[in-house]
């Protein structure tokens, strides 16, 4: 389906690992000098669910950064399908991105297009197929996500639900071999967030791809994900199955997955005495 | 007195590093301008966006101006008892100052901002993030044909402004005060040269370049928040603005 069959150095390797990802003993800082990742070690399944969870501000999304190759590890490898992330050259690193799809937070539909060309977008990017075909590819996976009466509209017109679900159909275009959700529930109403969650499970057994699922949604998550990592503090505190992470010794792992507000993780951000800043009068100590 | 020349050395080097990065912006769009030019489609939606959606407000502006250099120009010349010269006057002046200059004002206070704005909300909606992780380059298929879409427009618009201009100097002075209309158009057809025309096209493109890169780079480097946009669109304005006198001043020097 490539216009172009990418570099060499970005093709899948002949003989396939178990592990599609592996991120090993990876440090990174953020331009603050803050630091989001001491030593974190991941080995992600070929052909599995596999959920990344933790508290706020734990580098969840800095980790699926690292895997499509957005920034790169201060310190450590992160290996994808058998490439070094890090070593790989734009070119290559394009090439490697044509065999992932990504699902955004919010979506990330291209405003100035309707549903339809959204979809049709990396496959007029990438391909020269003719336009029938290409009519056809969109339509199907406009109906796999149940939106093939919405091709015509606009992103400002669907809703928050509709959107994440026309994103998918764009993701999954390519027909790629890792499908990487951004937050996939965030903000969405039980109804959508059940089709989304199906969509999930359906599309990786259906289309024999990888999914990994960056989510706060514990409970919804648990239901399809094959395995799961809990990270804080830069490092995988868990990992396991629901099961597994449910009879974790762990304090922090025990206050995430049943939702405690203290632990830990404190409720209240560091502070001056209480009483103290209450009767001194100062707004900040 | 120390703190004073720290903060100014400081701020010399963070102009110098904005300067570094737009050029190096500029040298980035430079090398694919020749694979960019092969899809013209995007480029002609954006010749649309930015040139033919200014008309309205070039028309009426170019209208204005023109009548205001009527007015001026006639209660001028008449001082001398020349005001046959009026049409020469105003199409000189609009030609090789007026007319890129306004027009690069008001492109940069229309379109430039329209531009900034709308790329600093793709960043910050993530779509193009979305574009790099699709392996699209955002610069070939976002900021090229942007940046080319202004560069082509504007001549076309300085162009626009200039003969609303002469028709509105030519409203005033011959309709409203009775300069005889052979004159006004005759004594401008053989006072004007080709290097007048050429200087304000030239100034137009320059300009053209000039404001469409400043808009492009600082909405596709707008810190994507409600805020970052608010700046980054106000930023394009101011800039442009300045930078479109000082290269005036500049091309006027050169081209005299």
């Amino acid at each position: 389906m490539n216009k172009q069959s990418g570099p060499a150095a970005a093709s899948a390797p002949a003989v396939q690992s178990p592990s599609i990802a592996v991120l090993r003993d990876v440090h990174f800082a953020v331009d603050s000098g803050k630091t989001v990742f001491s030593g974190l070690d991941i080995e992600i399944r070929r052909g599995a669910v596999t959920a990344i969870m933790g508290p706020s501000g734990t580098g969840k999304t800095t980790l699926l950064k690292l895997i499509t190759g957005q920034v790169c590890a201060d310190r450590g490898q992160v290996v994808v399908d058998g490439l070094d992330v890090a070593r790989l050259k734009r070119k290559q690193i394009f090439a490697l991105r044509r065999r992932m799809g990504m699902l955004f937070q919010n979506g990330a539909l291209l405003t100035d297009l309707d549903v339809f060309e959204n979809v049709a977008f990396p496959l007029r990017e990438h391909t020269r197929l003719p336009e029938r075909l290409i009519r056809t590819i969109v339509l199907t996976k406009l109906h796999a996500v149940g939106l093939r009466g919405a091709a015509a509209l606009y992103p400002q017109q669907l809703s928050g639900g509709m959107g994440r679900r026309v994103a998918l159909a764009r993701a999954i275009v390519m027909d790629p071999e890792i499908l990487i959700y951004d937050e996939p529930f965030a903000g969405l109403d039980p109804i959508s967030m059940g089709v989304v969650l199906r969509l999930i499970r359906s599309l990786n057994d259906a289309l024999g791809i990888t999914s990994i699922v960056v989510t706060h949604d514990v409970r919804e998550i648990s239901q399809i994900a094959d395995s799961s990592f809990i990270l804080s503090e830069g490092k995988v505190v868990a990992s396991g199955t629901t099961a597994e992470l449910r009879d974790h010794p762990s304090p922090i792992v025990h206050q995430f997955v049943d939702g405690l507000a203290d632990g830990p993780v404190p409720f209240h951000y560091p502070a001056a005495d209480y009483h103290e800043q209450l009767l001194g009068g100062t707004v900040f100590a | 007195m120390i703190t004073i020349l720290r903060e100014f050395v400081q701020s010399f080097l963070t102009f110098l590093e904005r300067v570094g990065l737009l050029v190096r912006f500029a040298l980035r769009l430079a090398a694919i301008l020749p694979t960019g030019m092969l899809r013209p489609r995007p480029i002609i939606e954006q010749v649309y966006n930015t040139g033919a959606m200014s008309l309205v407000i070039i028309m009426t502006c170019g209208l204005f101006i023109g009548m205001v250099l009527g007015l001026q120009g006639y209660d001028l010349l008449t001082r001398f008892g020349s005001e046959e010269y009026l049409g020469t006057a105003t199409a000189i002046s609009l030609l090789r100052e007026l007319g890129p200059v306004v027009t690069a004002l008001l492109f940069a206070g229309r379109a430039g901002t329209a531009l900034a704005a709308e790329l600093g909300l793709m960043r910050a909606t993530d779509q193009i993030a979305a574009m790099e992780i699709m392996a699209v380059d955002p610069m070939r298929r976002v900021v090229l044909p942007r940046f080319l879409g202004g560069v082509i427009a504007m001549p076309l618009l300085v162009s626009i402004f200039i003969v609303v201009a002469l028709f509105g100097a030519q409203l005033v002075g011959v309709e409203f005060f009775g300069v005889d209309s052979g004159s006004y158009w005759s004594q401008m057809r053989s006072a004007v040269e080709l290097s007048d025309i050429r200087e304000g096209l030239v100034k137009g493109l320059v300009f053209g370049v000039a404001c469409s890169l400043i808009a492009v780079y600082e909405g596709y480097n707008a810190v994507p928040t409600a805020e970052g946009v608010g700046r980054a669109t106000t930023r394009t304005v101011v800039i442009s603005a300045v930078v479109t006198l000082i290269l005036d001043y500049i091309l006027t020097a050169l081209m005299l």
